[in-house]
């Protein structure tokens, strides 16, 4: 069974990722000023990370040959490699791959057999991705699908094609890790949702350990902005999002911990819609909460600062 | 070998179109005039002097430079190869089919070269015409094979390839001397082999073998420097 590993991934945008994946489809949330195109190109082994590791069953990418074999990628940009047309384009790429299909069947497969005569610097840029992602759909056995954004070649690319092949490949043992801006896009891709937010790494609920003493469940509209701003805060020990509305905050103390969530929603003016404890009950959070607004009241009233706590 | 093959077929998409073939032209063009200028000037020591000057001392860096740069997209020799390398593609071997199209396309540019300067500083009819054009193709074509290598060894360093310009720049500084500083680079050699000062004493036959040498160190420096 193959396995992708970060480890204390740093470039870019990421500021530090440590995950690991298993076979089937794995969705991580998040634009590419968060980071998400920088993961897809580590993963596929088209750069080499700044600092800290990624490996594909042991192996890092960008330093072995055989391994980057195993992977089909659809990066953030993508530019065919130099030919007269699409179909010479695509050729060489299949040259490069070991693969003796010829291009023309890549592009019938994928119903992008339009393309082959095009010249391939008069292709769009979204021409360019769809003809990519079709390049990499086409493997016949890959280890590692990773692909950027992949729904916004739908329209190039037939949906259907698109999500059928990477259920096939996510079937027969692949990981297949995909990106996606929306939340609806990560639903539609199925599997397991993740986030990135400004380079930061939200794993989902199911990879943490049950670490903390007491959870908070936090309800809000921008849940991947909060949990990436509370992944920091020093009272939080741990921070999980499922891909919904609700991020769930572990720390050791609930007043710590509910007063970290309020003083750094407020900091990002997050709004939070429900705060829920699963015990003690929300009234000993509420009246910590006065006690301490309290407390900041008086203290800025006794040195003539009457300003109100942040 | 396949991925020698696949580089050396990315290099060739790279240096197909129209503005390579005009500028060798305006090159062989410019070398034809030289040669011509110079017999008139001095007929018994024009092909010499066109040879060495303007064919081999500045139309053949040049040409060997561009033809790398070109092959290379730009880039430095490692990161030129990245489009291919990211299918599973050696890098190592990718690079060596690149090294090897553009190692072959300055030595065709340093035969022509050596073939229009010969043409041109010779009267029609002389009897040296034969013996000359036989001589000076080989070097020119060993001379193009060590540059291409040398440019395409040299843009390896610099973080967009710059040691490529720094490369020819030496050359032409360190390479114009006959002193150990110039034991390096290509110019003195290529010098040497037709018939002007040689660098260090070194023999014809040392000539050759130093030029040899350079471009084998050049290939083993680009591979040891590049990751699989």
């Amino acid at each position: 069974m193959s396995e992708l590993r970060f480890e204390a991934l740093r470039h870019a945008e990421l500021a530090y990722v440590n995950a690991a994946f298993g076979a089937g489809t794995h969705v991580v949330v998040g634009n590419e000023g968060d980071g998400t195109g920088t993961l897809i190109a580590v993963a596929a082994g088209s750069v080499q990370s700044a600092a800290g590791r990624v490996l594909l069953d042991g192996a890092a990418p960008w330093s072995h040959a055989a391994t980057r074999r195993r992977i089909a990628s659809l990066c953030a940009t993508e530019v065919l490699l130099p030919a007269r047309n699409v179909v010479t384009g695509l050729a060489l790429s299949l040259r490069a791959r070991g693969d003796t299909r010829s291009a023309m069947s890549v592009l019938d497969d994928a119903g992008l057999a339009f393309f082959a005569t095009k010249r391939a610097d008069a292709l769009t840029s979204r021409e360019a991705r769809a003809i990519a992602l079709s390049f990499a759909l086409s493997h016949r056995e890959p280890s590692l699908l990773a692909l950027h954004e992949p729904l916004s070649a739908v329209g190039i690319v037939q949906e259907d094609f698109l999500l059928r092949t990477l259920r096939l490949h996510s079937d027969a043992g692949a990981i297949v890790l995909c990106t996606a801006c929306r939340l609806e896009d990560a639903a539609r891709l199925g599997g397991q949702t993740s986030a990135l937010e400004r380079g930061i790494w939200i794993a989902p609920a199911y990879a943490l350990p049950p670490i903390s003493t007491v959870t908070l469940r936090v309800h809000t509209a921008e849940p991947r902005r909060l949990a990436a701003r509370l992944s920091e805060a020093p009272d939080i020990s741990g921070v999980e999002w499922a891909g919904g509305h609700e991020v769930l905050v572990h720390g050791s103390e609930l007043e710590r911990v509910a007063q970290s969530v309020v003083a750094n929603a407020r900091a990002e003016a997050i709004r939070i819609t429900a705060l829920k404890s699963d015990a003690p009950p929300l009234g000993a959070l509420a009246a910590a909460r006065a006690a301490l607004a309290q407390a900041y009241y008086e203290r800025s009233a006794a040195t003539g600062n009457a300003t109100r706590p942040s | 070998m396949s991925g020698v093959l696949t580089g050396l077929a990315l290099a060739r998409e790279r240096l197909r179109g129209i503005a390579p073939p005009v500028v060798l032209a305006l090159g062989l063009l410019a070398v034809v005039a030289a040669a011509v200028l110079e017999r008139q000037s001095d007929a018994a020591s024009a092909p010499d002097d066109v040879l060495s000057g303007a064919a081999f001392g500045i139309a053949l860096p040049l040409f060997a430079y561009f033809v790398s740069e070109r092959a290379c997209d730009g880039k430095r020799l490692d990161h030129s190869v990245d489009g291919v390398a990211r299918f599973g593609t050696n890098r190592r071997a990718a690079l060596l089919g690149v090294l090897l199209a553009s190692a072959l396309g300055s030595a065709f540019c340093g035969a022509l070269l050596a073939i229009f300067a010969i043409l041109g500083a010779h009267a029609p009819g002389s009897s040296a015409l034969l013996g000359d054009l036989r001589a000076s193709v080989g070097i020119a074509v060993l001379a193009g094979t060590v540059y291409a290598l040398y440019f395409g060894a040299a843009s390896l360093f610099g973080k967009r390839g710059g040691g490529r310009k720094w490369a020819l720049i030496i050359d032409f500084i360190f390479g114009a001397g006959s002193s150990t500083l110039a034991t390096p680079w290509p110019r003195g050699h290529v010098r040497n082999l037709l018939g002007g000062t040689p660098v260090v004493e070194l023999s014809q036959t040392s000539a050759w073998l130093a030029l040899v040498l350079i471009g084998a160190a050049c290939v083993m420096l680009s591979v040891l420097r590049t990751p699989e």
